[in-house]
């Protein structure tokens, strides 16, 4: 089956005053969206990443420190799983609890050479 | 890994505790002037965690939130050198990781969430304030969680909150247990806060969620931490954790799977919480070290007797009768007039209890307190009068606070029939 990549951007809660409570609540959404993709057999793992880094670029290898965006557009995870087309894809990324507090998902087919 | 199954409460818990510890400890570090920054730091750790854990757990946790809050820490002192007074040890580039080490090791746990405590329990702010601040700061509640709890707009938690902070801000350093000449007076405020953190989540006053087992617990660590240093380690803080233990040993049997509170009599003792109960009984011994009986004393003897029952027949209803005796001359007011009276039914017979509690009716706290009427309710249909039973129970009905309350009393109305 194809697969594809869900590119987490954003989804830091900007409420402030988010208590431990409220933490654990969105984390379980998390956990039961996980739960239902592994359950259904379409999940192979997500890798959450740091807000801080490096950039290199061009042919002088010039490096800068952190990535370069907005807060809301700032990759924060990626998830791949298996989805038989693009559309059931974007409709597996639907019920992702990213988008509580304002963030986006990137749905994009994983290109496999061994088909 | 932390699943969809694994038993809810557990990353909240571990982030309440841990937003308590690590605000505490910054804010001892950095100073009381420096609190907000504190509690920036703490929020964007947690929330920090929040994000990375959302494919998985870590494994160590409590480990993962303090490396992230030492590093935090250390990015926002370096950028406000500037701004705020900071202690010397945090000026110099050579020290500052270590001081900031030490200040979040482990072994601080303790005394850094004293000193806020204490700090916190200053007499020129009220005990409401008290409270309101130890669930904020030691806690982690957000402003609109307290309010709901105490069924207040959030505007007044804000300025509790607002007067609470000012006034800490006013000190140089959080208060030292070790080394305080008010100590005996802030402990007596501290206990106070504590019991009444306990109290509001045992009988809630909100109508959707009448007990909060969270707060009981934060409220049973809190005073645990009494425990951990010898200038305020007394008998009475023992009394006070016993009477938390017993406590909360049954808490999660006075509501029904329906949510509906269940009375004492029907409460499945099985489901006690025979390792709580037993914390509470090592407590309640140590508690006879000091000279001094407190209400606290009082109150966890009480508290035990229920707790060690097998039933309600089989309870030393004689000894609880003698410590509400004694609760009464050291802390008089109808609500322990009410207990006592009703433990006097149990022992000597609806008729003497009947009268004692209508010699309450005059009142005022009593008046709109459904669970006095509910109680005559019981002792005039257990001295056989339905008609007046009824009549009560109907009362307590139309004063009930929450749907738990109520359909508790919609059923007994029921079992008159």
């Amino acid at each position: 089956m194809p697969k594809y990549m869900f590119i987490f951007r954003g989804g830091a809660p900007e409420i402030p005053n988010l208590s431990p409570t409220e933490m654990e609540a969105h984390l379980r959404k998390w956990y039961a969206w996980a739960g239902e993709l592994a359950k259904a057999g379409r999940h192979s793992g997500g890798q959450p990443l740091d807000d801080t880094g490096t950039t290199i670029r061009g042919r002088n290898r010039t490096v800068t420190d952190g990535p370069y965006a907005e807060s809301k557009d700032l990759v924060t995870g990626s998830l791949v799983i298996e989805a038989t087309s693009l559309q059931e894809a974007t409709e597996l990324a639907m019920d992702c609890p990213v988008f509580e507090f304002g963030g986006s998902v990137e749905v994009r087919q994983v290109i496999q050479h061994d088909l | 890994m932390l699943s969809e199954a694994s038993p809810t409460g557990l990353i909240e818990d571990l982030f309440r505790r841990e937003s308590g510890r690590l605000v505490s400890a910054l804010t001892r570090l950095l100073g009381p002037s420096n609190l907000s920054l504190a509690e920036d730091v703490v929020q964007d750790a947690l929330i920090t965690a929040m994000q990375a854990w959302r494919f998985e757990v870590p494994r160590d946790p409590r480990a993962w939130i303090l490396q992230v809050a030492k590093r935090r820490a250390l990015d926002a002192i370096r950028r406000d050198r500037r701004l705020a007074p900071l202690p010397p040890l945090l000026e110099s580039e050579w020290t500052v990781a270590g001081a900031v080490d030490s200040a979040l090791a482990e072994s601080e746990t303790a005394v850094s969430q004293l000193a806020m405590m204490f700090s916190i329990c200053d007499e020129a702010l009220s005990e409401d304030t008290h409270v309101t601040l130890i669930l904020r700061l030691l806690c982690g509640l957000s402003p609109a969680e307290i309010a709901r709890a105490f069924l207040v707009e959030t505007q007044t938690i804000d300025r509790r909150l607002h007067r609470g902070r000012t006034r800490l801000q006013q000190l140089g350093a959080l208060v030292d247990v070790l080394d305080i000449a008010d100590r005996d007076a802030r402990q007596g405020s501290v206990m106070q806060a504590l019991y009444l953190l306990f109290n509001e989540g045992f009988h809630g006053s909100n109508p959707e969620n009448p007990l909060l087992p969270a707060m009981c617990a934060d409220a049973l660590r809190l005073v645990e931490l009494l425990l951990d240093s010898p200038s305020t380690r007394h008998g009475e803080v023992h009394a006070l954790a016993a009477l938390f233990c017993f406590h909360s040993a049954r808490l999660e049997t006075r509501l029904d799977a329906d949510g509906v509170f269940v009375p004492l009599a029907d409460q499945d003792r099985s489901l006690w919480d025979q390792s709580l109960i037993h914390r509470g009984v090592v407590h309640l011994s140590a508690a006879s070290s000091g000279t001094q009986v407190t209400r606290w004393h009082l109150e966890g003897g009480i508290a035990c007797e229920h707790a060690i029952a097998a039933s309600v027949e089989q309870t030393n209803w004689q000894r609880i009768v003698d410590l509400y005796d004694a609760l009464v001359g050291l802390v008089p007011g109808p609500v322990v007039a009410l207990n006592r009276a009703i433990a006097i039914a149990e022992l000597r017979g609806p008729g003497i209890g009947l009268d004692l509690l209508r010699a309450l009716a005059q009142e005022q706290r009593l008046s709109t307190y459904p669970f006095y009427w509910a109680a005559l309710a019981n002792l005039e249909s257990r001295a056989g009068r339905s008609a007046e039973a009824r009549s009560l129970y109907e009362r307590a009905l139309g004063l009930s606070r929450s749907r738990a309350e109520r359909v508790s009393y919609e059923r007994r109305l029921k079992l008159l029939n």
